[in-house]
This record gives structure tokens, C-alpha cells and sequence, in this order.
């Protein structure tokens, strides 16, 4: 790579002048200079509608009551379907017979990935991501789709086995415990916590 | 088939020192340059004592992807490192020695959900398989978080493992507490309901006990 | 015309903490565009920075119990909406920058040269090629017009790291933007 001579990264640096540079470092300090003069510094005004956006989600947040007041009065049972390990009793019933028969002992349980269903009840989301452990925290990967039933969002994943930490993510800034789920302390401090699954 | 066995332990007892070229990798663009420095510090630490890295490297992404400070990131992951080193501790005082890295990271959690050192000690001792011991401690550590007490989830585990449940059967102990708890049940009235049901198949005269896959 | 001064933010902060949620509008007026400038160089175009900074005072609601000095509420929303931006780009790496593209050249001036105009698209895009840590040394000193010493305190790290981090940022910046003759 072609690097800009010392001289000229404090020309750059604000620290000396063009007539500061020996002759023939003239022609690369102009070229920076013009590098610097491409930097665009026009001032960023932001529509007033940020404010009115702002304030309506802030105020979403003052008012609605906690969730576990919500879940008992308001979420219908079927929503909280979770692919329980023991509908998968049969697939590990056969794995553990397969295994006795090459003669050790099952080594653990389910080496076979499991698929997990998450389900929120947001109605006022514009979006809704769950991000953990297994995909890196990223909130981008695993969006969840709005479902039939109104105010519903969900995802199908399929995990491995092994100890799963995560959150819901709503309107990509709230990050929101899965009320149908144990949590831990995230160690962040201030009561922070995640969701906890054991697979 | 013993071989095969063997090549399989071989290679999982190689992935460590690759997945400690990697945490850089992990980081990059994750989390600031001063905490990946440290995370591959602490990491590179783990791995020389037998301690899992993962544990480390996914707390520094989760602090990143919350935006969560720098400096609380740091201690958080100090923290994580200093649980993985108790959890080490417990399991080597319950006979697993030397304890594999999946029963560390279990052991770490369920000192983070709420358990000590000595539960845990207490809840790997009746099964020396260290696979087994995983489970039982993500078990253990997932009903605490689910507000079993400490000493009821203990009971509950420990009840369920002598009673000759599988591993698998294990896993389905959090979901038959939140079950119990949908009805009205306490998490500790739940728990207790549960190791008595335990208790009650594992002392059933005349019935063909299953081979408990814990003991080796 | 009210004859009430205008509060201080740690007063504001202090009162919205009290169950006051109304008045969190006062701190979103006051420093909607503060930043704003500084997310879109960051992020791209103005839209992405309007994003950015309606989730970072969102976010700065949700964790306002967490703001160790209410005084200094600025400072922290700052770091808020910095995380903000990193963790944008980190998410839209794979995205083609045709979008930063056609936001600058909708920003421009009408009374600027085409040939202005071009250099400055192309910075800007070379500008989204470097590590978020090196473009935001160069914006908070070329484009927020902060001084070594400024970027530092805020940051929260030491000022020969910064030039380091700028001086890469600078070679890089060349590599990217010469003439292919």
C-alpha cells in the first residue's frame, strides 16, 4: 500500500503547513489537502417527526403494565407452544436403542439438533429479532414474523444441544425477556437478565 | 469401535487450542479493541488451565450487540472467567477429574443462576460421566432460574437421577416445573411434588429399575 | 413567552426519572441534531442517522435509570448512539452502499460543481470501507472539527492511539480514492 509520509499525516493533523513540507512532499501534501476538502461538513438537521416518534414509543413504554400481569390476563395458551424435548421422545428412544447396540451407554442425550419455536405477544412491535447465544447475539439473523393471531410473532430455529442464553429485540432498540422463560443475570449489572433454555 | 471412540476424544481434545486462534476472529468488529484484548488475555489463560473460552467469547458479543460500556463488558467477562474457575473448583470436589469443558461451562451457569459451589459439588457426585454431569448441572442451574430454591432443585435433580432417568428425561425437568407452576403450583411446591414422584417410582418394590446412565 | 429558563438536562433527566415521562421530549429537541451530523457520516446518509438517532434516545429512555450523571446526559447519549452505529455497520456489511450513494448526491448543494460534488461521494464511500473505529476518528476530527486531545476524553482512550488509528485511516483513505492511472 502507497502510505502518506509521516510529514504529510501531520500536514493532515492540522500539526504543520503546506509551506512547512520539504519541496518534494509539495505534490503529495496538495494531493491530501484535497483529500480533506472532499470531507463533507454541511450540518445534519433531522425532521421534527423524530420527536413525535421518539415521544410515541417512550410513551408505549410508560404505560404498558408488566408482563407478567399481561401474560395471565391476556395471552391465550396456545401461543406459548415450545417444541417440548419429550415430543421428541420416540426420535431419542431410537437413538438410545441404535447406541446399545454398538454397545456403550448413550453418551448424552440429544446430539441431534432440537427445534425451538419463540414466541412473543407484541402487538405494538413494528419488529420483533431474538439474538443469543447461538447466533452470535446478532439481532439481525433471526428476525420473528408476525403469525396469524394478532399481536403474535414467531420463529422456528433449530438449536444444538447445550445451554442457551437469549432475548427478544423489539423495534430493533428494546431488549425484552421471553416471559415464558427462566432468567439469569446477564452480568452486566443494574438487573439486567437473559432468557435461559437447556437443551 | 473402541477406536473410533478414542479418535472421537482425540479430536474434541484438540478443538480448544483452534478455537483460541479464532477469538480474534469472533471479535473483530464486535466489541472495542480493549476489550478484545483482554477476552483473548482471559481466554488464552482458560484454555492453559482446562477452562472452556466460549463462555468468555460469547459475553464480550453479548455486551457489544447491547452496547453495553466497555468497562462493564470488561468485568462482566472477569466475572464469567472467575465462575468458570469456581465451577472447575466444585466439580473437581465432586470426583470429576479432570472436570471436560462442557461441565464447566454447565457448572459456571448454575453458579450464575444462583447455586454454590457446594451444590454443585454435591450434584455431580452420584454421577462420575462428565457428559452426564453437563446436564445435570444446565438442569439444576435452568430450575433455579425458574425460582426452585437452591436446596429444592438439588433434591429434584439428584431425586430424578437416582430414580434411573435418562439424561434426556432430565432435560424435561424445567418444563413439568413450569407446567406445575401454570396450575398455581410454588417453584418450590412444584419441585417438591416432582422429587416425590421421584422418590415414589425409585422405591417401588418388584419393578425392573432402568440402568441409571449416570453411573458408569 | 415563557419567563422560565430552560432546565438543565440533569434537572429534566431527575424529573422523567420521577414519573415525568413528557418532559423527555425537552432532551430529544435539544440534541435531536446534535449528533446528528456525526451518524450520518458514520452510517452513510441522513435517513440511517435519523434511524440511529430515534433508536439511540428510544434506548436512552429504556436504560435512563442506568445514567450515572444526569448532568452530563449528553456524554452518554452520545456512547448510546455510538454503539448504535457501530452495531449498524456491523449489521449492513454485506449491504451494496448504493443507498450512501444516493442520499450524498441528493444532499448536495446546487450551486456545487459536479466535479465537488463526485469527490465528495467518494469519500464518503471510502470513508465506509475503513473500521467504524477509524471512520469515527476521522469524522470527530475532520467533520466535528474536535481536537486529538477532545476525541480523547470522549472516547476514553489515549491521543497516540488515536493518531495511530487516523494515520492507518489516512493511508487507507489514499489506497482507496487514487486515480486508477
Amino acid at each position: 500500500m502507497i502510505e502518506f509520509h509521516p510529514l504529510v499525516k501531520q500536514l493532515l493533523d492540522g500539526e504543520l503547513t503546506l509551506a512547512d513540507l520539504p519541496p518534494e512532499l509539495r505534490r503529495q501534501g496538495e494531493a491530501a489537502l484535497r483529500l480533506l476538502a472532499a470531507v463533507d461538513r454541511e450540518p445534519v438537521t433531522l425532521p421534527p417527526a423524530v420527536d413525535a416518534r421518539v415521544m410515541a414509543a417512550v410513551r408505549r413504554r410508560a404505560a404498558a403494565p408488566p408482563p407478567s400481569f399481561w401474560r395471565r390476563l391476556v395471552e391465550p395458551r396456545e401461543v406459548r407452544f415450545r417444541l417440548r424435548p419429550w415430543t421428541l421422545a420416540p426420535v431419542l428412544a431410537a437413538a438410545a436403542v441404535l447406541v446399545l447396540l454398538l454397545g456403550r451407554p448413550a453418551p448424552q442425550p440429544s446430539a441431534t439438533p432440537t427445534t425451538v419455536r419463540f414466541v412473543l405477544f407484541a402487538p405494538q412491535a413494528q419488529q420483533v429479532a431474538v439474538a443469543g447465544t447461538f447466533n452470535q447475539w446478532d439481532p439481525a439473523v433471526a428476525p420473528l414474523v408476525r403469525t396469524g393471531a394478532a399481536g403474535v410473532w414467531a420463529v422456528t430455529l433449530t438449536l444444538p444441544a447445550g445451554q442457551h442464553q437469549y432475548a427478544f429485540i423489539v423495534d430493533g432498540a428494546r431488549w425484552v425477556l421471553d416471559p415464558a422463560a427462566p432468567a439469569v443475570d446477564d452480568g452486566f449489572g443494574s438487573g439486567r437478565r437473559n432468557s435461559v433454555l437447556a437443551l | 469401535m473402541k477406536t473410533l471412540f478414542v479418535g472421537l476424544l482425540l479430536a474434541i481434545g484438540a478443538m480448544p487450542v483452534a478455537a483460541q486462534q479464532d477469538v480474534g476472529a469472533r471479535l473483530a468488529g464486535r466489541v472495542p479493541p480493549e476489550v478484545a484484548t483482554l477476552v483473548q488475555q482471559l481466554a488464552a489463560d482458560a484454555a492453559a488451565r482446562g477452562l472452556p473460552v466460549d463462555p468468555l467469547v460469547q459475553k464480550a458479543i453479548e455486551g457489544g450487540a447491547k452496547g453495553i460500556p466497555a468497562d462493564r463488558v470488561a468485568s462482566a467477562v472477569r466475572g464469567v472467567a472467575a465462575q468458570l474457575t469456581a465451577a472447575a473448583a466444585a466439580l473437581r470436589q465432586g470426583g470429576l477429574t479432570p472436570p471436560d469443558t462442557d461441565a464447566i461451562a454447565a457448572g459456571a451457569f448454575a453458579l450464575n443462576a444462583g447455586l454454590s459451589g457446594a451444590q454443585i459439588a454435591q450434584l455431580v457426585r452420584p454421577g462420575a460421566s462428565a457428559p452426564g454431569a453437563a446436564v445435570t448441572l444446565r438442569v439444576a442451574g435452568t430450575l433455579t432460574a425458574l425460582g426452585v430454591p437452591a436446596t429444592e432443585t438439588v433434591a429434584l435433580v439428584s431425586g430424578t437421577i437416582e430414580a434411573g432417568e435418562s439424561p434426556a428425561e432430565l432435560l424435561t425437568l424445567p418444563a413439568r416445573v413450569q407446567a406445575a407452576l401454570a396450575h398455581g403450583a410454588t417453584p418450590a411446591q412444584a419441585a417438591a411434588g416432582l422429587a416425590r414422584a421421584a422418590a415414589a417410582r425409585a422405591n417401588a418394590p418388584g419393578q425392573n429399575r432402568p440402568k441409571n446412565p449416570h453411573h458408569p | 413567552m415563557s419567563g422560565r429558563e430552560a432546565a438543565t438536562d440533569g434537572a429534566v433527566v431527575r424529573a422523567v426519572l420521577a414519573g415525568d415521562t413528557e418532559r423527555y421530549a425537552e432532551l430529544v429537541t435539544r440534541y435531536r441534531d446534535r449528533y446528528a451530523r456525526y451518524a450520518a457520516r458514520m452510517l452513510g446518509s441522513a435517513d440511517a442517522a435519523e434511524d440511529a438517532v430515534q433508536d439511540a434516545f428510544v434506548r436512552a429512555y429504556d436504560q435512563l435509570a442506568q445514567c450515572r450523571d444526569p448532568d452530563k446526559f449528553v456524554g452518554w447519549f452520545f456512547l448510546i448512539l455510538r454503539n448504535r452505529c457501530f452495531a449498524e455497520r456491523r449489521r449492513s456489511r454485506d449491504v451494496v452502499p448504493l443507498e450512501a450513494a444516493g442520499s450524498i448526491v441528493a444532499a448536495e448543494r446546487p450551486d456545487g460543481t459536479m466535479e465537488t460534488a463526485e469527490r465528495r461521494r467518494a469519500l464518503q464511500l471510502a470513508l465506509l470501507e475503513l473500521t467504524p473505529e477509524q471512520r469515527e476518528v476521522f469524522v470527530l476530527k475532520h467533520v466535528e472539527g474536535l481536537s486529538y486531545g477532545e476525541i480523547a476524553e470522549r472516547l476514553g482512550t489515549s491521543v497516540p492511539s488515536l493518531k495511530m488509528r487516523m494515520h492507518r485511516a489516512y493511508d487507507r483513505l489514499r489506497e482507496q480514492l487514487r486515480d486508477p492511472a
